[in-house]
């Protein structure tokens, strides 16, 4: 290698490695990982506020109403049944398919905590929810 | 500079600016998309973790509740749950967008009433599409 680039120099060529395109490339990979990391590892879901949906749900019979109360950390009441969080899914799928709009109202205990409260967001989402209202103050 | 810049018997006179171009683009890629990012509060959270997701807006403005009671709007931090509206209401005001999301970063550890209290203020401050922050757990 020496020797080449003894040569090589000596022939009026240069005996520098060209790093630019090491560097373009990984900078390009950098930014593929940033890209990727917030889509990979952090994500969101939309909310709705109750009242409204109770506004324009107004004409719809009871039935097709869906009434998610976060009781406790791992039981939630699905309209008047009280069921597990492991419960929630297999509860709501009957009731959701029958529901002409898929939205589903959730209200919380304040104690509740907010992760908990995420996890029964994230099982009615999973169920096929299409909207999901929840309720304020 | 040590390799003369001759090309046959013409020497070559002009610099090759291609290659910084190029690296200064991807920089400036670098920035626009790194920009977003800078924007949320550093605020050591747990966010609830999921396997749902279906916001997924580029541009939105964030609520940062820390599992000490720190409150921040993007990387403004407030001095409480009071000042949330009304600072969320001028984080608004300066978008050119009405329809704005604010996503509500709550750490999972918080009792729900205060996430509650800050949906709250941030439909009180104008919020209209309102999304809950939560880390992807994979596919279930």
């Amino acid at each position: 290698m020496r020797r080449w680039n003894q040569d090589h120099a000596a022939a009026g060529g240069t005996n520098e490695v060209n790093l630019t395109p090491l560097i373009d490339v990984s900078l390009a990979l950098v930014v593929i990982l940033l890209l990727a990391t917030p889509l990979a590892f952090e994500s969101s879901f939309a909310v709705r506020r109750a009242a409204a949906t109770a506004r324009s749900s107004a004409e719809e019979t009871e039935t097709a109403r869906i009434e998610v109360a976060v009781l406790s950390a791992d039981s939630v009441r699905v309209n008047r049944q009280v069921v597990t969080v492991a419960g929630l899914g297999p509860s709501l799928k009957p009731l959701l398919e029958r529901s002409p709009d898929g939205m589903v109202a959730v209200s919380c205990r304040d104690s509740v905590p907010h992760g908990s409260f995420v996890e029964v967001l994230d099982t009615i989402k999973l169920s096929g929810a299409q909207d999901i209202a929840v309720a304020g103050r | 500079m040590r390799a003369p810049l001759v090309q046959g018997d013409t020497p070559l006179t002009r610099i090759n600016v291609t290659p910084i171009i190029d690296v200064a683009l991807v920089l400036v890629i670098i920035l626009l998309i790194t920009a977003p990012m800078l924007s949320v509060a550093d605020v050591e959270l747990e966010l609830p973790q999921a396997h749902a997701r279906d916001t997924e807006d580029p541009l939105f403005v964030s609520i940062t509740l820390g599992p000490a009671g720190e409150v921040a709007v993007d990387d403004r931090m407030l001095p409480g749950l009071d000042a949330l509206t009304t600072a969320l209401r001028q984080q608004l005001q300066q978008s050119e967008r009405e329809d704005l999301l604010v996503v509500v970063r709550a750490d999972a550890r918080l009792p729900h009433a205060v996430v509650r209290e800050a949906m709250t203020a941030a439909r009180d401050g104008g919020a209209t599409r309102l999304a809950v922050a939560t880390r992807q757990g994979g596919r279930r």
